[in-house]
């Protein structure tokens, strides 16, 4: 039984995240910006009376802001604390076609940082 | 049964049932440690939680089981099988005596000596099999009455995390009835719902509140049954002690007050028994012959703290090394290694006592490694610190987990902050008439009811388009610990609320200025300020330590060798001098007229008083405003007029002597330039102090006149003046009311200065003055006073 995982798309790039680790996928309506956070947490958001981290994607891997993001977010929880991702849209849950390969001659420093 | 004793027994049963698996397991291998050590905890709580309530069987019991398990613990006994029985019959007897007492039946003590007696190591066989006979006779009668209070619970314990799910279970209850709200608004006017939702409404706020009260306490719950404590021991160790209590409304979890209810006990006890001394040896020391026990507990972003501090001996280091050197914890060469607060925090390993005797109240070297365990179990720190007769103070900190914290929300640009109320004096508007903003270089001050405190903007905090503040803006009056004041302007007030406060993703954590999160009744997640980061990074600098750094002075006493605060300014003949901070009473600006220099004498007038003045006064003064250095030696006071105001440094070097001048202290190098430091010494020496009643002049005052002496009299006196009491002596001034016509019995040139109502008819009239122009009165007083000095 392989893995399955959410592809998403993180600036044009695809990219996947384990199934497991995704509580569910919303839409952000409302998000409040925390003022002095670093420039990749966007804000906060409500979610079922949670409060989430919203975190920026794409500036998180270090990605050039490519305009508004979509307002599809990743909800996964890290740590005890909720997190929001925004990506730019939320494809499909796929069955891994095998498992998880290093690719080969990397993938950017961004990218690696996060992996 | 009242609550604490219904407390003592639930807590008593729950451990019974914790350490029962270790009381076989120790039975079966007498030589574990570990579990010798969570039995000795066991009958040492049991032991101090006596001390709470009159058990004497109770008491008699833990404290023999303690003593010997503490003789095994220091490795002088063996636990053989013997002991091991006669400790498990004293902990089923502990169980029987407090299922009794949940009961409320008579205690009896039948056999209870033969358990003790069994302890002991010279006792043969025959006792202790008497004993354990002894135990299981007396067992049938209380066994049976204990099964029914078991079978009908007064008050059940759950497990936190079913409360933190209802909890959270409300909380969404309330988010979607304000969305059910707004869509039955907008759906206008239904009375057949509006009815029954208003019902619901109502039920799910007292639902929500009692939740909230079930998960939180005031940790006044916890300070209530201390000064019993405190009372009970003092009066045993002969000892007179004050417990002083603050911040007993701060909120914790309820959970967090019950872990932290032990530890607390045993400091105290360890205070009240080892700390405070004797009423004797106080007063040998030059104490007050009362001790005192202080207990501050203050909310301060993530965590509670709590400061314990007694002024008693202090810990003695020397004795904990050594102690600890000889229990084995530490060997001598790692000691001398250690510096002195890791010896200090030698006292929370397990098994180190500095008492020389044992007593029943503590001192087995048991208490500190329980505190540490306790307080590290709800994932809090203790830290301790101490000066060498002057007292000890024990620094708890517990995290915040989840708290109930009344705030008020503010906003800036439609974005809603909190402000937890703890740190709130005072709400004002920037344009009420008592509020007055001021600038200086970058910073805002702002003037309130005569106090200048600094101003922030939180747009300014927040680095959101940043601003300077204005009376467009609403002020927030915090008060700091030491009761520093500063204020906070933001756009807009809106409410006082009570807010559930879950702490916030390291990232956001991280950039120190916000203390956690919540979500408004509307859903929208507001961000709690952390109001002391903020304070600290302005360097408006303040904390719980504040209010009892008193004791502790010594760690600023040695800063305070290091480094001296120096105050520079460029004097009257344009040098640049220096002079120590402390001296600097206070700094003020006066018109050059209130000058009065002759010769050697040189007085200065501010504020209705007559100071001497020194400094560099053959030079000419400044026009208009001169800028004064009021120093004082806590006595006199003197008037230093500088041409301008340097600023105040943190001088850490030494001051190269100088000879030749006394008036200098020694040059400090300040930026690359050699700076004179002025001695306070010999500034003030020779210098008579304000007003000098002998040579004072004298006024003459109309007689018998309220205002005058309710008024005048003590301007006059402040201005320096003496009031002249009868016509013999002879008045340098004389101060008559318009309408009197008394003669002045002085003769000659005696000016005279008449005092009228009506500020209109003083108009062209001289020595007229209206009676309530302060400015004119001192100015005609000076120059009487000018007149007679020629």
């Amino acid at each position: 039984m392989n893995d399955l995982l959410v592809i998403l798309d993180i600036g044009g790039r695809s990219a996947a995240i384990a199934a497991v680790d995704v509580q569910s996928v919303i839409e952000l309506e409302d998000i409040y910006p925390v003022p002095m956070a670093p420039d990749f947490v966007v804000g906060l958001a409500a979610m079922r009376s949670q409060s989430l981290t919203v975190i920026d994607a794409r500036k998180a891997i270090g990605l050039p802001d490519a305009g508004a993001a979509g307002e599809r977010a990743v909800v996964v929880e890290v740590g005890g604390h909720q997190y929001a991702l925004l990506v730019d849209a939320v494809h499909d849950v796929t069955e891994a076609q095998s498992d998880i390969k290093p690719v080969p001659g990397g993938f950017g420093a961004a990218w690696e940082c996060v992996a | 049964m009242d609550d604490l004793l219904a407390d003592f027994v639930a807590e008593t049963r729950e451990m019974l049932e914790a350490i029962e698996g270790e009381l076989v397991a120790w039975e079966s291998d007498p030589s574990d440690r570990a579990r010798l050590d969570s039995i000795f905890r066991f009958v040492h709580t049991v032991k101090g939680n006596c001390g709470f309530f009159d058990f004497p069987q109770l008491e008699k019991l833990s404290h023999a089981a303690e003593s010997t398990l503490a003789e095994v613990r220091a490795g002088r006994r063996a636990a053989d099988s013997k002991l091991v029985t006669a400790i498990l019959a004293i902990i089923d007897r502990i169980t029987q005596l407090s299922n009794a007492i949940e009961a409320g039946d008579a205690l009896n003590d039948d056999g209870d000596e033969f358990l003790i007696a069994a302890l002991d190591a010279d006792s043969d066989d025959e006792i202790a099999e008497a004993a354990i006979n002894a135990r299981e006779m007396s067992s049938e009668p209380s066994e049976k009455p204990a099964e029914s209070p078991a079978a009908s619970p007064r008050s059940i314990r759950l497990p936190v995390e079913l409360l933190d799910r209802v909890m959270s279970g409300v909380s969404d209850m309330v988010l979607a009835r304000n969305d059910l709200a707004r869509r039955l608004r907008d759906a206008g006017n239904e009375p057949t719902l509006d009815g029954p939702f208003e019902r619901l409404s109502g039920i799910l706020t007292d639902v929500r509140e009692a939740i909230t009260r079930m998960r939180m306490q005031r940790i006044e719950s916890l300070y209530n049954a201390l000064p019993r404590l405190v009372r009970d021991l003092s009066n045993e160790l002969g000892k007179q002690v004050m417990v002083d209590f603050e911040g007993g409304n701060v909120e914790l979890d309820r959970e967090m007050i019950e872990m932290i209810r032990d530890p607390i006990t045993h400091l105290i006890r360890n205070a009240v028994d080892h700390g405070i001394e004797k009423p004797a040896d106080r007063l040998a020391k030059g104490k007050r012959e009362i001790g005192l026990l202080s207990i501050a507990s203050r909310q301060s972003g993530n965590t509670i703290t709590m400061v314990i501090t007694d002024d008693g001996n202090g810990l003695d280091e020397e004795k904990i090394g050594a102690k600890a050197v000889q229990s084995g914890i530490v060997t001598q060469s790692e000691l001398d290694a250690m510096p002195s607060t890791a010896v200090l925090d030698l006292i929370f390993e397990p098994g180190l006592s500095t008492a020389d005797t044992v007593s029943a109240v503590s001192g087995r070297g048991v208490g500190m490694d329980v505190v540490r365990a306790n307080i590290e179990k709800v994932g809090g720190t203790i830290s301790v610190a101490s000066s060498p007769g002057e007292g000890t103070q024990f620094f708890l900190n517990l995290p915040l987990t989840l708290s109930i914290i009344s705030a008020l929300t503010v906003s800036i640009n439609d974005q809603f902050f909190a402000i937890p109320h703890s740190y709130v004096e005072e709400i004002a508007h920037g344009k009420a008439a008592s509020v007055e903003f001021s600038a200086v270089g970058d910073s805002d001050l702002v003037t309130f009811r005569g106090n200048r405190i600094p101003c922030l903007t939180l747009n300014t905090v927040l680095g959101v388009d940043a601003r300077r503040a204005g009376s467009d803006q609403r002020l927030v009056l915090l008060r700091m610990g030491g009761g520093k004041l500063f204020a906070l302007a933001v756009d807009r007030i809106h409410d006082q609320e009570d807010l559930v406060i879950k702490p916030l993703s390291p990232a956001i954590m991280a950039t120190r200025t916000y203390a956690g999160t919540t979500l408004l009744d509307d859903g929208r997640p507001v961000l709690m300020l952390d109001i002391p980061a903020i304070a600290e990074r302005y360097g408006l600098v303040s904390d719980i330590r504040g209010r009892t750094r008193q004791v502790a002075p010594v760690e600023e006493l040695v800063s305070d060798k290091a480094s001296r605060a120096l105050m520079t300014f460029t004097d009257l003949d344009g040098r640049k001098r220096a002079i120590n901070l402390d001296l600097v009473a206070r700094i003020d600006q006066v018109p050059v007229e209130a000058f009065d220099i002759e010769g050697s004498r040189a007085n200065v007038v501010i504020d209705g008083s007559i100071f001497d003045c020194i400094g560099k006064l053959d030079y000419p003064l400044p026009a208009g405003q001169v800028k004064i250095l009021r120093l004082s030696d806590s006595e006199n006071e003197l008037a230093y007029p500088v041409a301008e105001l340097g600023q105040s440094e943190d001088y850490a070097g030494e001051l190269t002597p100088v000879d030749g001048d006394p008036e200098v202290e020694g040059l400090a190098l300040i930026a690359g330039e050699p700076v004179p430091v002025l001695g306070g010494f010999y500034l003030f020496a020779g210098k008579h102090p304000v007003h000098n009643s002998a040579t004072a002049p004298l006024c003459r005052l109309p007689e018998n006149d309220p205002w005058t002496e309710r008024m005048l009299a003590p301007l006059i006196e402040a201005a320096g003046y003496a009031i002249a009491k009868d016509d013999a002596e002879s008045a340098d001034i004389t101060i008559a009311l318009a309408g009197e016509t008394r003669t002045s019995p002085e003769t000659g040139d005696v000016p005279i200065i008449t005092l009228y109502n009506d500020p209109a008819a003083v108009a062209g009239q001289s020595g007229a003055i209206y009676r309530y122009d302060r400015s004119a009165i001192m100015e005609a007083l000076h120059n009487a006073k000018r007149r007679k000095a020629s």
